[in-house]
């Protein structure tokens, strides 16, 4: 399947402020893709915690998933620091994991998708 | 030793004014917030949490993981049992007594701790009735839920610590300290409960590589499951994000209602816990799902069904 650009857009880079990250519901995923703005670029993880097998959700209010100082993402259940860039645990119980990247694209009017759609159905 | 259980909690953050919004929402009152200084949150029998910005001047040196919980003041029941500690800890450490009578000292991992005579007043506020089969708790009219009743925090509860070293957190709290374990979750850790404090844990500890030592949760006592479920689901409508619950654990029997919090740890509603005393003859268990709970359940948004046959969109 051609990654779908008529899927409508996870939302569009306008949408977000620079360094503002945001969860989006994907049809297929159990868990929430993180959209982070970096720049005229974006990154895209999944709102997965790798501390415990399987994961889990990260923020601690809807849309909350950046430390303090906006410097990283965060999993608030017991404040493990991410990589923007690399998904890459740096500090927390899960040192030296890493996020699930969702690779993301940007179509001609600004819309962000996943470049791929998930392959079958998370449970 | 005639300890109660922690009074106050210190942390270190590095987002003041998210766990200013987080913990008002959850239902702690604080009088003297400032988003520089941070504030004090207290539950209703004045026990509760300080929020300092990480490089606050004034806080005890943070661990090297980086956890956030700075400081744990643990309520004691009188003077003497303030000078037995002092007594006892001294024997193998430093214990300063500091200008306002209380303790300072780190117990064998390098968690700061104080000692201080407790402030918490005691509550004189009814606790949650049932009514059951030819057994009413309640009067009749008086109503078992409200749509706006109170559901907040009445006591500190307990605090669960990422430690390295089980026996030497063992060897402290209770060799040194008179703590008395209820349970055990093998794998994990022990349940600790202090001796002037029947509730079935006051202290948790689980067993964690070096890196990981600090706060796993902390959790506070509300007035029964009912409060519990109005309180979590009151913070779901807004927004916050549950992490495990609500449920019923199985050790301690007590309501579980678990939140991701930006103090870095989770937050716990906890209700109607077990009490024990040293007739107790502690149980133990695999650390796991069928361990840790007796159910576990997932909120959703309010919903009912109705009469006419509507199909999805009715
Ligand atoms: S679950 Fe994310 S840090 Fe523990
Ligand atoms: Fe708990």
């Amino acid at each position: 399947m051609s990654p779908g650009t008529d899927d409508p857009p996870l939302c569009r880079l306008d949408d977000l402020a620079q360094g503002e990250a945001r969860g989006f519901d994907v049809p297929g995923l159990r868990a929430k893709v993180i959209v982070v703005r970096r720049g005229d670029t974006v990154r895209g993880w999944r709102d997965l915690c790798p501390h415990y097998a399987g994961g889990t959700p990260m923020a601690w209010k809807r849309d909350a998933y950046l430390n303090g100082a906006r410097t990283h993402l965060a999993c608030h259940a017991h404040g493990a620091w991410f990589d923007i860039d690399t998904g890459v645990c740096v500090q927390g119980p899960c040192l030296g994991k890493r996020l699930t990247r969702v690779p993301l694209k940007i179509d001609d009017k600004g819309g962000i998708h996943p470049e791929r759609p998930p392959r079958g159905r998370e449970t | 030793m005639q300890i109660i259980g922690p009074d106050l909690l210190v942390f270190g953050v590095d987002d003041v004014p998210a766990c200013h919004e987080f913990l008002s929402a959850y239902g702690l009152d604080c009088a003297d917030y400032t988003p520089e200084k941070g504030g004090t949150y207290l539950a209703l029998d004045g026990t509760g949490l300080v929020i300092r910005p990480r490089n606050d001047p004034s806080l005890p040196l943070a661990l090297k993981t980086g956890t956030t919980l700075r400081l744990q003041v643990l309520g004691v029941v009188d003077a003497a049992a303030l000078d037995a500690v002092e007594a006892e800890l001294s024997r193998d450490r430093q214990v300063l007594r500091l200008a306002d009578g209380s303790l300072r000292t780190q117990d064998d991992q390098g968690f700061e701790l104080a000692f201080r005579v407790t402030t918490r007043k005691p509550l004189d506020m009814p606790g949650e009735k049932v009514n059951a089969p030819y057994a009413p708790a309640r009067p009749a009219n008086a109503l078992g839920v409200t749509q706006d009743m109170p559901a907040k925090p009445r006591t500190l509860s307990h605090v669960v610590l990422f430690v390295p070293d089980i026996d030497g957190a063992v060897g402290f709290y209770r060799d040194r300290l008179g703590f008395r374990i209820t349970d055990t979750l093998t794998g994990a850790g022990p349940f600790l409960r202090p001796q002037a404090n029947p509730d079935h844990h006051t202290h948790f500890f689980i067993r964690t590589p070096p890196y990981m030592q600090g706060i796993e949760h902390l959790a506070f006592h509300l007035g029964g499951p009912t409060e519990l479920m109005l309180a979590g689901s009151r913070m779901m409508e807004q927004g916050y994000e549950s992490f495990w619950g609500p449920g019923r654990h199985k050790f301690g029997s007590n309501w579980f209602w678990y939140f991701k919090s930006p103090l870095a740890c989770n937050v716990e509603f906890d209700a109607d816990m077990d009490t024990h005393d040293d007739d107790w003859a502690p149980r133990e268990a695999p650390m796991g799902p069928e361990a840790s709970q007796a159910f576990l359940m997932q909120w959703r948004a309010k919903w009912a069904p109705g009469g006419g046959p509507g199909g999805p969109k009715g």
